[in-house]
């Protein structure tokens, strides 16, 4: 029996109770939607960072990742180790120098015959790469040229500064930019690129690097290379691809947890009021459902009209959710942008989960209130109210 | 004569009030022709609406056996119910009882979709059911905007809806004025001479007059039962 017309009508014709319980629905999904889509962003951050890195070892000193000593001779002792197709080092120094270096810009680094080597398929949306011989030239990722609306052609002033005796001085030049990133929701959004000896030179730091990335040879098992690598270079700290992706899984899982679950609880509270306001439109509409069924209904007649209103409910609180937390996104992200960050991604699997949790949600909250209805005894029905 | 619409045999009903037993009915039997249109009268607590529900398989008995159309209701499975409710009774309750929410015209269509009418078909019914009772103007206006007597001629378009093989009314004029009530009794009189079985429970002599027999109720048990000369 097709009913939906009698769902939309009820539905339709409550409308105080139904906004009022679409509108808690909705905000749910809504939690859903912009905690879920912070998750999306950083997984999908980290999923297409990995994939870029997947064919390198990367190499960190062994006090970690601030406590500097990685010099360039060791990448020529990296490079000696059997496997290794190549190796270099990368200079990776925050763009605003006050900054504790965990967010914003970064200034990295490298030799311009190894940017393809690191930014493997991404594509230059204006302009060039660095070529051997560039100076004060940078190439800037997505995040960084629109944070500071730049162009090929335009300048941008990098900092560093120097610690003599009691003093700071500070240094800024003037960095022509000559190429422009696409945008790739990975760290190299956040990048400009300089020549790595121009970069020693300006942040005064003679031989030292950041870390350095290993190319293992084809067929070489990667693993395996990264402990000999450790083994065979002393004072380094190896991690392999997928030490890389292990530790970024479990990153991202915390994260995941803490903002899934509370995005849940909210939709779950969405979901009570589903519940309450089925229970009282049962409550109230107990004689309608004795007639229903002294007309002659089966249970599953009244089971599919109350639990159809329900999921109707919790399909709108969906929907008004999704197109609600797609807008915000869309705008914060927008806003961000000009601060130089993104946070979030509305993806297909984030919207088709929150709809599918939307619905679930309410099904299942007009459960009880169904059951409650269809139970109903016509006799004791008709003479209530 | 052929087959009875409806055979009650010695049907009783026990209810418990705590641990009293109230007997609201005691063996009673009677049997109703196709076309009859009977009224069933008696003080309250006489046990006249309980034999409705009993019959209208709204309540189970505590002993005895309805046949409706030589079928015994009250035995069937509790699955099989709602089917027969559908296929064999039609109810007219005394409160109307239409759905607040739909028009004339979907009041009576309700009842057809539990009874899986293609749409097509119940539209049709509905429109030539609710002319017949007068209603071809007021079709899709809300119970709210319906007087007393268009609501209760809607339900009775609802009763009829299925077919049914005998139309159960509960006190349908106690809640309408003696020129409804009259126009009312009228077609539920009009309905039995085009064939549809009848059954009144009433309260009021007026009511009861108007139809082919009236069977008197007392304390659980059939006090007369008597044709009506008219």
């Amino acid at each position: 029996m097709n009913n939906f017309d009698l769902i939309l009508r009820n539905v339709t014709q409550r409308k105080m109770r139904t906004g009022l319980t679409v509108f808690g629905i909705a905000l749910g999904i809504f939690a859903i939607m912009v905690m879920g889509g912070m998750s999306e962003y950083f997984s999908r951050h980290a999923d297409r960072g990995l994939d870029l890195m997947s064919d390198k070892i990367y190499i960190v000193p062994e006090s970690g990742f601030f406590g500097g000593g990685l010099v360039d001779s060791m990448v020529s002792k990296v490079r000696r180790i059997p496997g290794v197709f190549d190796a270099y080092g990368l200079l990776w120094m925050p763009y605003d120098m006050e900054s504790l270096g965990m967010f914003g810009a970064f200034v990295v680094g490298i030799a311009p015959e190894k940017q393809e080597l690191t930014l493997k398929e991404i594509k230059i949306t204006q302009g060039r790469l660095l070529v051997p011989g560039d100076r004060y030239r940078a190439v800037v990722g997505s995040n960084v040229a629109r944070q500071y609306g730049l162009n090929v052609g335009d300048e941008l002033e990098i900092k560093s500064k120097k610690v003599q005796r009691a003093s700071t001085i500070t240094t800024a030049r003037n960095f022509t930019v000559v190429g422009a990133m696409e945008f790739t929701s990975t760290d190299f959004d956040y990048m400009i690129i300089i020549p790595l000896d121009l970069a020693k030179k300006f942040y005064d730091l003679d031989d030292q690097l950041t870390y350095i990335w290993a190319v293992p040879e084809e067929g070489v098992d990667a693993e395996d290379l990264s402990r000999r690598i450790e083994l065979g270079v002393e004072n380094i700290k190896t991690f392999s691809p997928q030490e890389l992706r292990k530790q970024s899984e479990q990153m991202l899982m915390v994260m995941n947890l803490i903002t899934i679950s509370a995005a849940v609880l909210a939709a779950i509270i969405g979901g009570l009021s589903v519940m309450n306001t089925m229970l009282m439109s049962v409550s109230e509409r107990t004689r309608e459902f004795g007639l229903m069924k002294a007309m002659g209904a089966e249970v599953r007649d009244i089971l599919l009209l109350t639990m159809g209103e329900s999921a109707l409910m919790g399909i709108l609180g969906g929907v008004i959710g999704i197109a609600g937390g797609s807008i915000f996104i869309y705008f914060m992200n927008d806003y961000l942008a000009t601060m130089g960050t993104v946070l979030f991604a509305v993806t297909y699997r984030l919207m088709a989960v929150s709809l599918v949790f939307a619905t679930f949600l309410g099904t299942v909250s007009g459960i009880l209130p169904a059951y409650r209805a269809a139970r109903m005894r016509p006799m004791e029905a008709m003479k209530y109210g | 004569m052929g087959e009875p619409v409806l055979r009650v045999n010695n049907l009783s009903k026990t209810y418990m009030q705590g641990k009293i037993p109230v007997h609201a009915l005691s063996n009673v039997s009677f049997e109703v022709e196709k076309g009859e249109f009977l009224s069933i009268v008696g003080p309250s607590g006489s046990g006249k609406s309980t034999l409705l529900s009993l019959i209208g398989l709204l309540d189970k008995p505590t002993s005895g056996s309805v046949l409706i159309d030589g079928i015994e209701v009250t035995t069937v499975r509790e699955g099989e119910v709602p089917k027969l409710r559908r296929e064999k009774i039609g109810f007219v309750f005394q409160h109307f009882n239409l759905i607040p929410t739909l028009t004339a015209l979907e009041n009576v269509d309700i009842a057809m979709r539990f009874a899986r009418v293609p749409k097509s078909e119940r539209k049709k019914r509905a429109v030539e059911l609710l002319t017949h009772m007068g209603l071809a103007e007021r079709m899709n206006h809300k119970p709210s905007e319906l007087s007393g007597g268009e609501q209760q001629r809607t339900a009775i378009a609802r009763a009829l809806s299925n077919h049914p093989a005998i139309i159960l009314a509960d006190e349908p004029t106690g809640e309408v004025d003696t020129k409804t009530r009259d126009m009312i009794v009228r077609l539920l009189k009009d309905l039995s001479e085009e064939g549809h079985t009848i059954l009144v429970v009433t309260h009021d002599t007026a009511v009861a007059q108007q139809t082919g027999r009236i069977i008197k109720m007392r304390d659980g048990g059939i006090e007369s039962d008597n044709k009506v000369i008219s």
